[in-house]
């Protein structure tokens, strides 16, 4: 909706004007932050920790050492991780489509418990780039092409690196409206003017199948456009499948990966 | 069941409204009516809420209705007639009063500039007087002199500077009252609701100012005749059109243009009107070089229409519509497009001089469509709206008593969203179930004149609302499985709600300047608009009432003290109030509104508090005059999945609001205006620290709305000029600035990494308006 109304100012001519501003804040207590993933290629699975900082602080967030870091699998297979730096937690392994994974993880006397089940992979086909013509100007845009499976409810998340740079949009899909259908899924590198894919930029499209909790997570994560309070949702922590108060996630997820150079 | 414990005293109600209606039987003497209707003399519109009084020894006295009708009773006997109206010339007549007496009056128009913008009108002391609170009227002809943004006119941009109201937002015909939710507030046009009354996102309101007659404003204390919105009601009537000769008026500006024609069908007994309105900023598009924005669709219009017939004496016919259209589209990439219509037949009988009857069957509906064009993911989506309501009112004048009573059966019927798309696309079709309900209510009401110091309006709404068959009705936990579905047949009645809504108002008089007022009343709701948006959008998803959602209740008590001085030029008013909600809706993390099947598993359901000041202070005649308001509020509401079960803001809290509006008349052909808001910022949810996940730094969040936008602050300006009177030829220019302080006020707030330095977070504000010049030319003839 506040695309469409950016469109009316567009064509009324009525320019939005941006100022910085200053804004009395509180700072909460900080809280543990806990990402972790475990995909279906043998390798270092990672689980990182970390804390939350205050808003007026750098963009450095304090490493957490010296926690416990257990994955068990439903068949009762326990996978201790290690710390190999600090806050980041391995161990090499590799995930089963259909098993579910659980992390405990201990610190400071709290134990903070997370379970999640590794989802069929869909085959990413190919990945291409096509052209779209928007207010007159011609974008080029990543496209992923494969085929969503019927039987089953799918969902979807992307990491997109231009040049090997993350980029910051969250991609996330499901099948809800596209159940079983041959999909080209469209990514849009940025909405403004600035960053646009161009010759000779090596991109690299990272898909994951993930289940519907951590869809969930990254779905409200990214309805928080610009992550402000604006004419959208109000703001709100999303829904973690972490028990015990720690932000983030713990998702078991399949992982394929395509590259290409922009013509 | 519920319905037998709400049945008895429902009854016993109803029996004691009869016995104090019934215990004041007209006196012994002869006593004889006087009723007719009251018109515009140039016009032939009926005039609402003109003063008739019978003056004598005990004088008596009343107002007419909505249709301009009144009637009065009196013992026999030899009496002046006084007929009075805000800037009108009154008009007083003698009669001799020894049979029923039909006196219908034309009254000639003051034609006097100085006549306020929104008041109680020109009803004396009425304002003191009523017993009714909580009312504002806005007075249509002296809407032109308020500076609003581009120089449309616009009633509900208007009602947003009256204390109680606030506004949806810069620019936003949205409104939310005494705390209530946008969608809580009844709007209706002939008595037809209008679900969307915004155009172009809410920049401009459905309501084309040149075909409205009136426009009531019940912000509490909501007579019983009313019901199914909680917050509000916003009553507007259309003009029925000159029944005396053709005349023609319309606009130029800079937005859109008005033209709109009237005239008698047959002279003093019927009329028509028929107004249109269109923008044209797509005409700007077309005239660009660039062939995508050319190529882009960006307009509304709509179209007001009535008739009305006078078959004879007894009977008149009304018939009205509206139909309106937004269209907004980017060529080969997206359209989308919404709009109401609304048709409502009427029929005013007089069964005798005191019991008039007015039966309405109404057609009303809203729908959008969205299309996208794209070619592997192309996709029609359309949804609507749709009612049928049968009404039919009755009043019954006696000596001190205006006894209202009647009933009311609406059918709705929902379908939430069909997705149609072509063979090659990646999007599936999808039919939502249409979902069916009936939404009844029987109410009374008397307003009783007890005695010159003592007013009562009390009444009693009883409403039932029935999900109606046919559909898969679900059940679910926690997680949003499904725990059951039943499959009803068509003509099922699935889930039932009654409610008992009292209304009670009293005005106690000290003398003809003071008075104070008391008033509860509970209001019910069955269709709810579910949104996550804080803007009014064309895609927002009505719901009924359901298994899941239960009515949303609201009991709100008021009390007052009026004030009138100089001979009733200055009007001052004190209110407070508060107010109760039940059945509040909100949404979980990661809600899906959208086309989904399983929509009733994402809701929350909570409770609400709103309380307030309002203070008003009016200054009605002279060369100079205007308002100043002033609310002092707080909204909150509670969920148990929300900021830990805790009362949190709405977002539309704001502690102060202050408006002024002043207009001074400088001379015969030059009118100034202004009006000046301050108000608190919106109460928002800040971030209380970041932290990484997934590569990017995201906002970690506490409180809900415990932050506060920056205040917002704006002047407008207008002046309008009188043409030179060229025989039967008017015409006037108007011109405004909006923002002419040019002060950025805040729409919407982002976190940013600094640009100087990368590491450090920042706050972002966008500001829509700048300063806004408009000019408009309007004609008449």
């Amino acid at each position: 909706m506040n695309k469409l109304i950016i469109l009316v100012f567009f064509v009324l001519s009525l320019s939005a004007c941006k100022k910085i501003i200053q804004i009395d804040l509180n700072n909460a207590k900080p809280v543990l932050v806990i990402e972790g993933n475990i995909d279906d290629i043998f390798g270092i699975q990672q689980i990182k920790i970390s804390k939350t900082n205050a808003l007026d602080g750098d963009d450095v967030f304090p490493k957490i050492s010296g926690a416990t870091v257990k994955v068990t699998d439903n068949l009762g297979n326990v996978n201790v991780f290690t710390e190999a730096s600090p806050g980041v937690y391995n161990k090499t392994m590799k995930g089963i489509v259909g098993r579910t994974y659980s992390l405990a993880v201990g610190f400071a006397g709290q134990t903070y418990i997370a379970s999640s089940t590794m989802p069929k992979k869909v085959v990413l086909d190919s990945i291409g780039i096509l052209k779209v013509n928007l207010f007159g100007k011609d974008r080029k845009n990543l496209v992923a092409y494969f085929k969503d499976p019927i039987d089953d409810v799918n969902f979807y998340r992307y990491y997109m690196y231009v040049n090997r740079n993350l980029v910051r949009n969250i991609y996330v899909s499901n099948d809800r409206l596209t159940n079983g259908n041959a999909i080209r899924q469209q990514f849009f590198y940025s909405s403004d003017d600035v960053d646009q894919l161009k010759t000779g930029d090596k991109v690299y499209l990272e898909m994951l199948n993930i289940d519907s909790n951590i869809f969930d997570y990254w779905y409200s994560l990214s309805q928080q456009v610009d992550r402000g309070p604006n004419q959208n949702a109000t703001p709100s922590n999303p829904s973690s499948n972490i028990t015990g108060g720690a932000l983030g996630y713990f998702s078991a997820q399949t992982y394929q990966l395509d590259s290409l150079t922009v013509k | 069941m519920r319905s037998i414990s709400v049945n008895m005293p429902l009854k016993r109600y109803f029996s004691l409204i009869f016995i104090l209606f019934i215990a004041f039987p007209a006196f012994a003497q002869n006593t004889f009516s006087l009723s007719g209707t009251i018109r515009d003399a140039s016009t032939g519109e009926t005039l609402i809420g003109a003063t008739i009084k019978i003056i004598g020894p005990s004088s008596v006295g009343t107002q007419t209705n909505a249709y301009g009708y009144y009637a009065l009773k009196q013992v026999a006997g030899n009496y002046v007639v006084s007929i009075s109206y805000a800037g009108y010339v009154t008009v007083t007549k003698s009669i001799i009063l020894n049979k029923n007496i039909k006196l219908d009056q034309e009254i000639k128009s003051a034609n006097n500039l100085s006549e306020i913008t929104i008041s109680a009108s020109d009803r004396k002391n009425e304002n003191v007087k009523s017993a009714q609170m909580g009312l504002e009227r806005v007075d249509m002809k002296a809407l032109n002199n308020v500076p609003v943004l581009l120089g449309e006119k616009d009633i509900l941009k208007t009602i947003q500077l009256l204390p109680g109201v606030k506004s949806g937002g810069e620019g936003n015909t949205g409104f939310y009252v005494r705390g209530g939710a946008a969608d809580q507030n009844l709007i209706i046009l002939d008595e037809a609701v209008v679900y969307n009354s915004s155009h172009l996102l809410g920049f401009f309101s459905t309501f084309n100012a040149d075909a409205i007659k009136d426009v009531s404003l019940y912000k509490g204390g909501m007579p019983a005749q009313y019901g199914g919105r909680l917050s509000s009601v916003l009553d507007v009537k259309m003009d029925d059109g000159n029944n005396k000769e053709f005349k023609f008026q319309g606009g130029i500006g800079l937005i859109a243009s008005r033209l709109k024609a009237e005239g008698p069908i047959v002279k003093d007994r019927g009329s028509f009107m028929v107004s249109f309105r269109r923008t044209y900023i797509d005409l700007f598009l077309r005239a660009s070089p660039d062939s995508s924005i050319n190529g882009s669709t960006l307009n509304f219009y709509d179209i007001n229409a009535k008739l009305n017939y006078k078959i004879d004496d007894k009977n008149t016919i009304y018939l009205s519509g509206y139909f309106g259209k937004d269209n907004i589209g980017i060529k080969d990439l997206f359209e989308n497009n919404w709009g109401n219509t609304t048709t409502t037949i009427r029929l005013n009988h007089i069964f005798n001089a005191r019991l008039f009857s007015n039966t309405s069957l109404i057609y009303n509906d809203y729908s959008y469509t969205v299309k996208l064009l794209s070619d592997v993911s192309n996709f029609k989506a359309t949804s609507l709206v749709r009612d049928f309501n049968l009404k039919q009112d009755f009043q019954y004048f006696s000596n001190k008593h205006i006894l209202r009573f009647g009933l009311n059966a609406t059918h709705h019927r929902i379908s939430p969203i069909a997705i149609t798309s072509s063979q090659s696309s990646q999007v599936n079709n999808l039919m939502q179930e249409k979902r069916y309900g009936l939404e009844s209510a029987v109410y009374v009401s008397d307003e009783w004149n007890v005695s010159d110091k003592l007013n009562f309006l009390y009444g009693m709404r009883f409403s039932a609302f029935s999900l109606l068959g046919p559909g898969n009705f679900k059940t679910y936990d926690d997680k949003n499985n499904i725990t059951s579905s039943s499959a009803v047949e068509s003509g099922v009645f699935y889930k039932n709600y009654f409610n008992l809504e009292p209304r009670f108002s009293v005005s106690y008089l000290f003398n003809e300047q003071n008075s104070i007022k008391a008033s509860y009343n509970r209001n019910t709701q069955n269709i709810h608009i579910l949104t996550n948006a804080t803007s009014s959008s064309p895609t927002d998803q009505y719901v009924l009432s359901s298994n899941n959602i239960k009515p949303e209740i609201a009991d709100q008590v008021a009390l007052g003290f009026f004030k009138n001085l100089k001979e009733n030029t200055y009007e001052l008013s004190a209110e407070v109030y508060y107010k109760w909600l039940q059945n509040q809706i909100d949404y979980k993390n990661a809600a899906q509104l959208l086309a989904n099947s399983n929509l009733e598993s994402e809701l929350l359901y909570g409770v609400g508090r709103a309380y307030g000041l309002e203070l008003f202070f009016k200054k009605k005649f002279g060369k100079l005059n205007g308002w100043v308001g002033y609310t002092l509020s707080k909204t909150e509401r509670k969920f148990d999945k929300i900021n830990d079960g805790n009362y949190f803001p709405s977002r539309q809290d704001r502690t102060h609001d202050f408006s002024f509006v002043g207009i001074y008349n400088l001379s015969k052909r030059w009118t100034f205006s202004s009006s000046l808001i301050y108000s608190t910022g919106n109460a928002v949810t800040y971030p209380a620290g970041k932290y990484v996940i997934g590569g990017q730094i995201n906002y970690y969040y506490t409180e809900r709305n415990a932050g506060r936008m920056p205040y917002t602050m704006r002047l407008d300006l207008s002046a309008t000029l009188e043409g030179k009177n060229k025989g039967k030829f008017q015409s006037s220019w108007n011109f405004g600035v909006y923002n002419a302080l040019a002060r950025k006020n805040p729409y919407s707030i982002e976190f940013i990494n600094d640009e100087n330095n990368p590491q450090k977070t920042v706050a972002q504000q966008t500001s829509l308006f700048g300063i806004i010049p408009s000019i408009t030319w309007n004609f008449k003839f």
